[in-house]
């Protein structure tokens, strides 16, 4: 069995779950579940920390494709941070950069929830 | 030798020449420097029109590049309207070096025409090796002043080093395209080998729809779509996300049978439905049909992506790949469910007959003055025959016959519920039709009712020869006398285990002779049937029974059995083939 683990807080309102190890087709409906579980429990301010994700396949990028409309219509988002160079590579090849806000930092990702609109 | 020309040249200052010369040859050195420094083109681009535009005192300046063939595109302006960029000219043949735009015929070069209209007055042709690559193009001087030979060989030199880096920058860029392309290949080829992995482990059905939808929407970014399986004759929807009700039925068998993937605006339309204008209200526009074995097995509608970028080529066969592979996977798990349910089904076959085998009479008790001899094939699917022979505390014998409804191990379970109530019930020494009353009671409790058995039992007193019977509603047997007359012995009540007794069971008695003898059969062998769906039919038995009554038991049951085979000539058994024959000496 791959070695995925997801740990989940809150912080000021905002959902971060933090993703460890290989989030492939195996692993995904971990990843999955999370996300139902956020949203049934109408959290929508998600942020992803990626820091000690080592590998991700598409299986895992459809994963968050899966939810990230329901989340905006919910004036919330999913944003991803702190990305190895080889996990952001794949977000990149297949275009993810268009459709999230990746930042560095989780609490960069986090204020931003709190940015005033512009 | 520059200088010496210089020096016949112009009016300009002598005494500045070497300064000048130094300086032209730092900057020279300076702009190479930073233009070689960096491999972004719209940067070395920019640096270039500005060196040149501060050099020579103009406001505007233009790149065109080469595309392919003779055709030039602007590709970054300074000063001139952006508008310009994009603009593309043919243009067979530069004149070569620098050169006023005025020079030339607009009439004979539209391309002329076009830059004079543009207010481009100078043009400086990007030339490596005699490869023209594109050309620069710059705005009347502030000063309007004509270039002096020297600013003319300077500039030549700015092209010749900006040309290069040029080429060196567009070179790289292409790597980096192909590169990245590479790359996608390589991400994609490993998804197809994870997924082939993964689904190869999955065996349940939905879990593996789940996951070929994560990876359409991870791979190629759709936000609708519709994934279809053939199941039977029909395409099923098995997953989608769409604004609106899912095609259905007839309208996604067309669109499966289409070859290959194909964009909805480019389907062709034969027949005389338009499957477009459903299509297009749900903004699905590729269609990826699967095919397993040259049969339609699947298909995949997709909607838009959330990028808004168009599906690629690339796109649609790496949809086409995943969808095989999932199909492949699909099918393959619904032969395993088969498989298993199918060995599932042998096993329970498998119990039933050792059930079945285990309640039949390993040894037939002696009876004095009494030949008895049984037989039971059972069917592939087991149905539920019973016989049985018991001796009574009183010295009688018991002989039983049943048919229980049903196939398999029900069957065989309630059969051997049937033998154990009338083994415990027997030594009660009530009367026959009594027992029968009881018995059928007791599988009404436990049947439900749904489920029966016909029966037929009989008590032999070899003291005073005779035979007390009762017949729950099953095959009459025969009692064929020595002279050859013969009747069948039909005494009784209803079938066993449909309602609890509401009239007592009638008990027949015969007297019995010499000679006589017993033929208990279940329908298996009377309704026994060939190839041609006939059945081998009671008549047929009778005539063997005429003709073999004079022999001893076994004979008889071989007879019989002989018989039934070669009416049925190797068609399936259909039923268990079970049998008793009672010889009295």
């Amino acid at each position: 069995m791959s070695d995925f683990k997801i740990a989940s807080r809150e912080q000021e309102n905002v959902n971060v779950l933090a993703l460890k190890g290989y989030l492939d087709a195996h692993t995904a409906p971990k990843l999955e579940e999370a996300f139902q579980n956020l949203i049934a429990s109408q959290h929508f301010k998600i942020v992803v920390n990626c820091k000690d994700l080592s590998y991700i396949s598409s299986a895992g990028l459809g994963v968050f494709m899966a939810f990230i409309e329901d989340v905006r219509q919910n004036m919330g988002d999913i944003k991803l941070t702190n990305m190895s160079p080889k996990v952001y590579n794949v977000f990149d090849l297949l275009g993810f950069p268009l459709l999230y806000e990746i930042f560095k930092e989780e609490n960069e990702a986090i204020n931003r929830f709190f940015d005033k609109p512009k | 030798m520059p200088r010496q020309q210089r020096r016949h040249t112009g009016p300009a200052a002598q005494g500045d020449d070497a300064e000048s010369s130094h300086f032209d040859h730092a900057a020279l050195f300076e702009f190479s420097k930073v233009i070689n420094s960096s491999l972004e083109l719209d940067f070395i681009l920019s640096h270039i029109l500005l060196t040149i535009m501060g050099k020579i005192l103009s406001t505007r300046g233009l790149v065109a590049l080469r595309r392919d063939g003779n055709s030039y595109g602007v590709e970054t302006v300074k000063g001139f309207p952006s508008a310009l960029r994009g603009t593309q000219w043919t243009i067979r043949s530069l004149p070569a070096g620098s050169f006023a735009v005025s020079s030339l015929d607009g009439k004979k070069h539209p391309w002329v025409r076009s830059l004079q209209d543009e207010g481009v007055t100078i043009v400086l042709p990007l030339v490596i090796a005699e490869r023209t690559i594109g050309f620069l193009g710059f705005g009347e001087r502030l000063a309007r002043k004509k270039l002096h030979a020297r600013e003319i060989t300077y500039l030549r030199s700015l092209a010749n080093i900006s040309a290069t880096a040029i080429e060196k920058s567009q070179m790289i860029g292409e790597l980096q395209r192909v590169n990245r392309n590479l790359d996608r290949r390589v991400q994609e080829l490993g998804t197809l080998s994870e997924l082939g992995r993964e689904f190869s482990a999955l065996l349940d059905p939905e879990k593996l729809v789940r996951l070929l939808v994560f990876s359409l929407l991870g791979q190629i970014g759709v936000r609708r779509y519709v994934i279809c399986v053939k199941n039977g004759p029909d395409m099923n929807v098995v997953a989608s996300k769409i604004d609106g009700p899912p095609p259905q039925g007839e309208l996604l068998s067309l669109l499966a049978r289409i070859k290959g993937p194909t964009f909805t605006k480019d389907l062709v339309v034969r027949g005389p439905v338009d499957p477009r204008p459903v299509l297009d209200s749900l903004t699905l526009s590729v269609l990826v049909p699967i095919e397993l074995k040259g049969e339609a097995r699947g298909l995949l509608l997709l909607g838009d992506k959330l990028s808004r970028e168009q599906f690629s080529e690339g796109d649609l066969e790496f949809v086409a790949s995943l969808g095989n592979l999932a199909i492949i996977s699909l099918e393959n798990a619904r032969l395993f469910k088969e498989a298993i349910e199918k060995q599932k089904l042998e096993d329970e076959l498998l119990i039933a007959r050792e059930i079945q085998k285990g309640l039949l009479p390993s040894v037939i008790p002696e009876i004095p003055g009494f030949q008895i001899s049984a037989t039971n094939v059972s069917s592939k699917q087991v149905g539920g025959d019973y016989y049985d022979v018991l001796r009574t505390s009183d010295g009688r014998h018991i002989i039983a016959i049943g048919d229980v409804s049903g196939k398999g191990s029900p069957a065989a379970l309630l059969m051997a519920n049937l033998q154990a109530t009338i083994r415990a019930l027997v030594p009660l020494g009530l009367s026959l039709g009594e027992l029968t009353g009881r018995v059928n009671d007791l599988m009404c409790e436990n049947t439900g009712g749904d489920k029966f058995v016909t029966f037929f039992w009989g008590a032999i007193n070899h003291r005073d020869m005779t035979l007390t019977y009762v017949n729950a509603g099953h095959n009459y047997p025969y009692v064929i006398h020595d002279d050859g007359t013969s009747g069948r012995l039909e005494k009784g009540g209803m079938i066993l285990g449909v309602m609890k007794t509401p009239v007592a069971y009638e008990e027949g008695v015969i007297s019995l002779r010499g000679g006589d003898m017993l033929v208990l059969f279940t329908d298996g062998v009377s309704e026994a049937m060939n190839a041609q769906q006939q059945e081998y039919g009671e008549e047929r038995l009778e005539r063997v029974l005429h003709r073999v009554h004079g022999e001893d038991a076994p004979s008889v049951v071989r007879a019989i059995h002989d018989d039934v085979a070669l009416h049925t000539s190797g068609a399936p058994q259909s039923d268990d083939i079970t049998m008793m024959v009672v010889k009295i000496r």
